[in-house]
Formats: C-alpha cells, sequence, structure tokens
C-alpha cells in the first residue's frame, strides 16, 4: 500500500494513497517523513525560497534514508517566468539562482548529476480564442501549444484551418499514428488536435485567471548535461539513468523552464518528442523520461479531463492520475530512491520514488506539502 | 444617480466610478459597465465550490465575472476581484448568456454556479443568464456576500435557487479592519431574507484570535434562522494582505467547532488538505451518510453517498438535501 502523508501546516494526517482512506498503522518511515515535513515547511510556488526549500527539504530526507538515487524537480523559475513580469535582466538571474542550488545540492550531497532541462520559455505573443466555436474547445494541464477540439462542426473546421496562429491541425488517427508504440492506445485523445505557433497560446472556455507572461518555447530539443554522452532522446535518458545508479549515487534534476539557450553547464541537445511534436513541461514529458517510452496518451493533451473526475476516482491526492504508473525509474530500481520537487502533485507518480516529498499547491495556492510512501521495506 | 445594488449606495453621478468599479450612470440608469463578460467558465464538482447539500457529486460549470464590493484582507481571487476591471477585460471570457448554457450542457453539468467574484457586480447579466437557463432545466446557484440592498437581495433570490453566503465575523471592528465594511447587519438581514424561501449554506473563514471567539455567537444566529443550515467553517489560507499571517491552527479551531455540534447538526471545518470534518452526520443518528475527500482551496469532492433517497440509511431520518438525488447526475453531455 503507497501512503500519502499530508501536511498542511502545523496538522498532519496519514492516508491510502488509492483509496484516501486514514491509515492508523504506524510505520517508523512514517514518523521520519513527517518531521522532515515539518522542518521544511513549503513558501509557495511564487517565493524565491521555492528552490532552496528543494535542496534543503532533499538534503534533510537524504540524511534520514540514505538513498543511492534521488529525483529533484527546481520549478520556482517556472512559475514565475509563467505568470510574474521578468525583465530581461531577470532572467538570467532568476538561472544562476536555481543553478547556485542545485550546485548546493551537489556539493553537499556528493551525488552525480544528471541534469534536464524541461524546455524553455518565450513571451506571450498572442492569444487564439477557440471560446467561441460550436464544438468544446479544451486545453489541459496548463498546456499552451496544444488544445483538443470535441464534437466540432464544419464551421469550426474552417475557422481553424483559417486561422493564423494555428500551426497544425490533427485528427486523433494521425496523432496515434505517430506514436503508435505508445502503451496507451489514444483512444481518449481529442477528436482534433490543435497545435499553436510559436509564442502563442489557446484560449479555450476554463479559467481566465492569472495574467500569462510567458509559454513554452519551440522544444523540439532540451537540454541535458553534456555528461550524458549516451543520450540523444528523451526516451534514452532512463536507461542512461539505470546504467549509472548501478555504478553510482545519482541525481536526476529537472531545472523547469530551462531551454537549451538558458543551460549555463555544459550540455548536449536531446530529441523531446517526435516530428512536430514536443513534449510542454509537465506529466507527459516526465512520464516519457522516468519510463523510457513515449508517454503521450495516458493524460493525453485536450482531452475530455472532467469526464474521469467523478465520484469513485482513485488516488485523490494525485490530481488527474487514476492509476501509479508502473516501470518508473524508481518503482523499478533496487535501490533506495527519493524525489522531493515544487514542480506539482504529479511527482510522487512520475517519479515512483521509495519516498516523494512534494508541495501540495494547486493553481499557486500554497496547502503545504504531501509525501508518499511506496515502499518502506528496502534494506 | 445613486446605485442601489449593495449597501454601499454609491453615487455614480457624473462618471464616478463607484466601490466596485462595475456599474455606470447612462442615460439616467444604473448600467453594467462589462456585459457578458466572464473570467471563469469551467466544469467542476459542486463539493468544490463548496455546496455539500446540493446534488452531492454532481458536476457544474463554475463561472465568475470580475470586481468585489468588499475589499477582505484575506482575499483569495484578489487578482480578479480586487482588480481594476478595465485592465482584465482583454483576457475575459465573452458569452452570451445562451452560450453559457451551452457550455455547461456540452461539459455534462446540470447546474451553473457563480463563484470567484460577487455576483451583485453583475445583476443584469445574471438575470438574463437566469431566463435562458431556466427555459433549459439548468439551475443556478452562487457564492454571495449578501451585502446587497434589501432589494436587490430579491433579484437574488429571483436568479438563483441555491446559496453560499459568506457571514465573514459579527463584530463592527472586524468587519471594518478586515473586510471593509462597516457592519455585518445587511448580511444578517439577508441570510434570513434568502434561508426563508432558497437552499442556503453559510461560509465562515476563521483567522485564529481574530474571529474564532465568536463561533458560537454566529452558529446561534444561524440556527435561528434555519436550524439544520450547514455551515462550512473555513481555515484561513492566507492570501494577498495576510499571505505572511499565521496558518490557523487546525486542532483548537475543530475542537472550539465540538460544542457549536450541539447548536446546529451541519457543521464542516475544511479549506485545508486532508480535514477529517467533511463528512455529513445523520442529525438522528450520527451514522455517516455522506463522505468527502477535502483538498483544501477549491478541491473537494464526494467520496460516497450512503442516503437512501434523502433519508439516513440507518434511521431514515431527512437529511437536508436539494436536488433529486435519483437524477443521473453526470450524464448529461450533448452534441450540437
Amino acid at each position: 500500500m503507497s501512503v500519502a502523508i499530508i501536511d498542511a501546516r502545523e496538522w498532519q494526517k496519514t492516508f491510502d494513497l488509492r483509496t484516501g482512506e486514514t491509515v492508523a498503522d504506524r510505520h517508523p518511515l512514517f514518523g521520519m517523513v513527517q518531521g522532515v515535513q515539518e522542518r521544511h515547511p513549503y513558501p509557495g510556488d511564487l517565493d524565491v525560497a521555492g528552490n532552496r526549500w528543494v535542496t534543503d527539504t532533499a538534503l534533510d530526507l537524504m540524511e534520514q534514508y540514505d538513498p543511492s538515487f534521488v529525483f529533484l524537480t527546481y520549478a520556482q523559475q517556472y512559475f514565475s517566468g509563467r505568470y510574474s513580469v521578468l525583465t530581461d535582466a531577470d532572467w538570467p538571474a532568476t538561472v544562476a539562482a536555481v543553478f547556485e542550488e542545485v550546485e548546493r545540492f551537489v556539493a553537499r550531497s556528493g551525488f552525480t548529476p544528471l541534469i534536464v532541462g524541461t524546455g524553455g520559455m518565450t513571451p506571450l505573443a498572442a492569444s487564439i480564442d477557440l471560446t467561441r466555436l460550436d464544438g468544446l474547445a479544451l486545453c489541459t494541464h496548463w498546456s499552451a501549444r496544444y488544445a483538443g477540439l470535441h464534437d466540432p462542426s464544419p464551421r469550426d473546421l474552417q475557422t481553424v484551418a483559417a486561422h493564423p496562429e494555428i500551426e497544425r491541425i490533427v485528427t486523433r488517427d494521425d496523432f496515434r499514428q505517430l506514436f503508435r508504440d505508445s502503451p496507451s492506445d489514444g483512444s481518449r485523445a481529442p477528436e482534433y488536435l490543435l497545435v499553436a505557433r510559436e509564442g502563442c497560446m489557446f484560449k479555450t472556455a476554463g479559467g481566465a485567471f492569472r495574467q500569462v507572461r510567458r509559454v513554452p518555447s519551440p522544444g523540439y530539443f532540451i537540454p541535458v548535461s553534456a555528461c550524458l554522452e549516451d543520450v540523444s532522446d528523451v526516451t534514452d535518458i532512463r536507461k542512461a539513468v539505470d546504467r549509472r545508479i548501478s555504478t553510482g549515487r545519482v541525481a536526476l534534476i529537472f531545472v523547469e523552464g530551462l531551454g537549451a539557450d538558458d543551460f549555463p553547464w555544459p550540455s548536449r541537445k536531446v530529441a523531446n518528442g517526435r516530428e512536430w511534436f514536443f513534449y510542454e513541461t509537465g506529466d507527459a514529458q516526465y512520464l516519457t523520461i522516468t519510463t523510457g517510452r513515449h508517454q503521450v496518451f495516458e493524460y493525453p493533451p485536450g482531452y475530455r479531463y472532467f469526464e474521469e473526475d467523478g465520484p469513485g476516482k482513485e488516488f485523490p491526492f494525485s490530481g488527474y492520475f487514476r492509476s501509479v504508473p508502473e516501470d518508473t525509474i524508481g518503482a523499478t530500481s533496487a535501490a533506495r530512491s527519493i524525489a522531493v520537487g515544487n514542480r506539482s502533485m504529479f511527482m510522487h507518480m512520475a517519479a515512483g520514488a521509495d519516498i516523494s516529498l512534494e508541495c501540495f499547491a494547486r493553481n499557486l495556492y500554497n496547502q503545504g506539502t504531501m509525501a508518499v510512501i511506496h515502499r518502506s521495506d528496502k534494506a | 444617480m445613486q446605485c442601489n445594488y449593495c449597501e454601499w449606495r454609491c453615487d455614480l453621478t457624473g462618471g464616478k466610478p463607484g466601490v466596485c468599479r462595475m456599474y455606470e450612470e447612462a442615460g439616467g440608469a444604473i448600467r453594467e459597465r462589462f456585459p457578458h463578460r466572464w473570467s471563469s467558465c469551467i466544469s467542476s464538482r459542486i463539493e468544490s465550490i463548496p455546496f455539500y447539500h446540493v446534488r452531492p457529486g454532481s458536476r457544474v460549470l463554475v463561472i465568475g465575472t470580475m470586481g468585489c464590493n468588499f475589499s477582505c484582507r484575506y482575499c483569495s481571487n484578489a487578482f480578479i476581484a480586487k482588480e481594476d476591471p478595465t485592465i482584465v477585460q482583454e483576457r475575459m471570457l465573452q458569452f452570451s448568456p445562451a452560450e453559457v448554457v451551452r457550455k455547461a450542457k456540452q461539459m455534462g453539468c446540470w447546474s451553473i454556479v457563480f463563484n470567484v467574484n460577487e455576483p451583485a457586480m453583475s445583476f443584469p447579466t445574471l438575470q438574463e443568464l437566469a431566463e435562458v437557463a431556466r427555459s433549459e432545466g439548468v439551475s443556478l446557484g452562487c457564492l454571495t456576500n449578501a451585502y446587497t440592498t434589501e432589494e436587490a437581495t430579491e433579484l437574488l433570490a429571483s436568479i438563483f435557487s441555491f446559496f453560499n453566503i459568506g457571514l465573514k465575523g459579527l463584530s463592527p471592528t472586524f468587519n471594518r479592519e478586515h473586510i471593509g465594511i462597516p457592519s455585518a447587519e445587511p448580511i444578517l438581514r439577508n441570510i434570513r431574507r434568502l434561508a426563508a424561501t432558497r437552499h442556503v449554506e453559510v461560509t465562515t473563514p476563521i483567522i485564529e484570535s481574530v474571529n474564532d471567539g465568536e463561533l458560537e455567537q454566529m452558529a446561534r444566529f444561524l440556527a435561528d434562522v434555519d436550524p439544520e443550515i450547514p455551515w462550512h467553517v473555513f481555515r484561513l489560507l492566507p492570501e494577498d494582505e495576510m499571505k505572511e499571517a499565521r496558518y490557523p491552527n487546525v486542532e483548537k479551531i475543530a475542537g472550539a467547532l465540538d460544542s457549536v455540534r450541539s447548536i446546529l447538526p451541519y457543521v464542516y471545518f475544511h479549506n485545508f488538505v486532508g480535514s477529517e470534518w467533511v463528512n455529513t452526520l445523520c442529525p438522528g443518528c450520527d451514522s455517516v451518510v455522506v463522505e468527502r475527500f477535502s483538498l483544501g482551496c477549491g478541491g473537494d469532492r464526494l467520496k460516497a453517498f450512503h442516503c437512501v433517497e434523502k433519508g439516513c440509511p440507518d434511521c431514515g431520518r431527512e437529511i437536508r438535501l436539494l436536488g433529486d438525488v435519483a437524477e443521473q447526475w453526470n450524464s448529461r453531455e450533448v452534441n450540437r
């Protein structure tokens, strides 16, 4: 049984991750993890201390658990880049700050870092308004480049075909064909996938709450540490990490919102998708990296997410995830593993680490932290 | 020219903006400045609003506009409620009332709930929406601060069939310092009025050592209005001007609420992840009749619904619920 320990600031509770039922059993690991959570309250997604929280929390957890594999995500700069007004001078300073945290982690832990920049960001140039279509247009999970179009009218198809900011319209069959080797069959992909041009994002019926400032820049290639010389594709990273885990202590570190041009350390570029499709930062990219297989269709862009959000859905603390993904790095490794990150509540699913500790923030509202213990039986 | 929608009764003569900046004088009448503009039009779960006693487990379309007539120091939606409404127009959604109802049906929603900001900001648009929604069999609910005039409260009652009313505090000092209004008296009056003919739930955010001393007094007021009114006590999530404030102590507030459960049967304590005070207990036999998950700030969801029709499965006592529980709440998707 996987357990979730919620820390809502000065109040903690332990649950069965799948059912959401309260867990009364005590395991020595629970108390240890609760102590780490208590010592490291999350500062918030937009707080400059957010990345320091990742390093501090990871080092503390490592001291208690002694893992051989560590998975980290630094994301404060991604949230700030997306929603804050940053000048041209602000961004390099922001990048420098996050790498100071990476350096601090590496220096203190002694782990070999394998760093992945999940893709750069570019100022928002235009919004593509899909709200007036007859059919239903949906963007999911903060996607800017992709929207799903469901049940379009002939007029809708003419409108989107003529739109200058829409780069491509892809039928479900063509989308499935592109990733025909994916574990999921793509049946939940939208009828049509709309692809925005560089710098543009879709506006669909949904929230218009916060002003978006930056969106993912073309991320056909993303940067990885130069030491990953055996990696040329995003799906190769998994094998490269596995090889290194077998011989030493390894930290796979995701730095959110960074493209090849931003990466301050020696790096190489790896393919981040296939043909016209590239991964935006998010669960699909994470899962692709941690499983070594393209995972476009598990929670496909623009799908009818609300149909899966009713009573009876399992994993209530795991957002839209319906199951624990198989074959992730942490799930298959014999070595002790931890994951710490401030990106979202999907880290415990994507990493599969024995112990994950992540911020519990939704729509930038800081509600505390969640630790997930998948395994407590490793020596 | 005086605006009579809310208790501020602003003078809008000669282009004066008023407190909310959402109305203007035009041709000898009060006119809505930004009709048919929406900040939100998204499907969600009704528990997330929160409504715990309206069609449990159903999918709702959440809508909102912009602006507010309060200036709560802890506002969670300040970027839309406190922002100059002129500035946010370019990112607003533009839907006619018929289009809003159509979006609701496309996403399989039986109800539309006005959330995010204060519905009194958009009365004319909401009146139009109500007319269309009624003709399509879609019900409307809202969250409101209920700081409306008596005549505007009648308008609210004509538009919405279920309400969650914010009762933020009782003392004039609290209301002046934290909410920016002189008194809660109009709110108390309107809770009484709306509860007389509509389904009403009430929400109170608690700030430790500030308004937690009023819990019993508020409970007694609510019980006098309606002895079975559902009451959501929120642990304050510090935002906006109170972002640095301490998160209130859960155990302390939960302990204080134990005593008010003898005054009101449906008392909930949430707005934080994992709360164990979100289930509905039968007032007759204390059986758990509805179970929920609390995911904090707008994320609650139904876990299990045990009622038989609207009654307790153990003792048969009627449970306060709005809506026919036999409806297939989430199967209403329609094509064009």
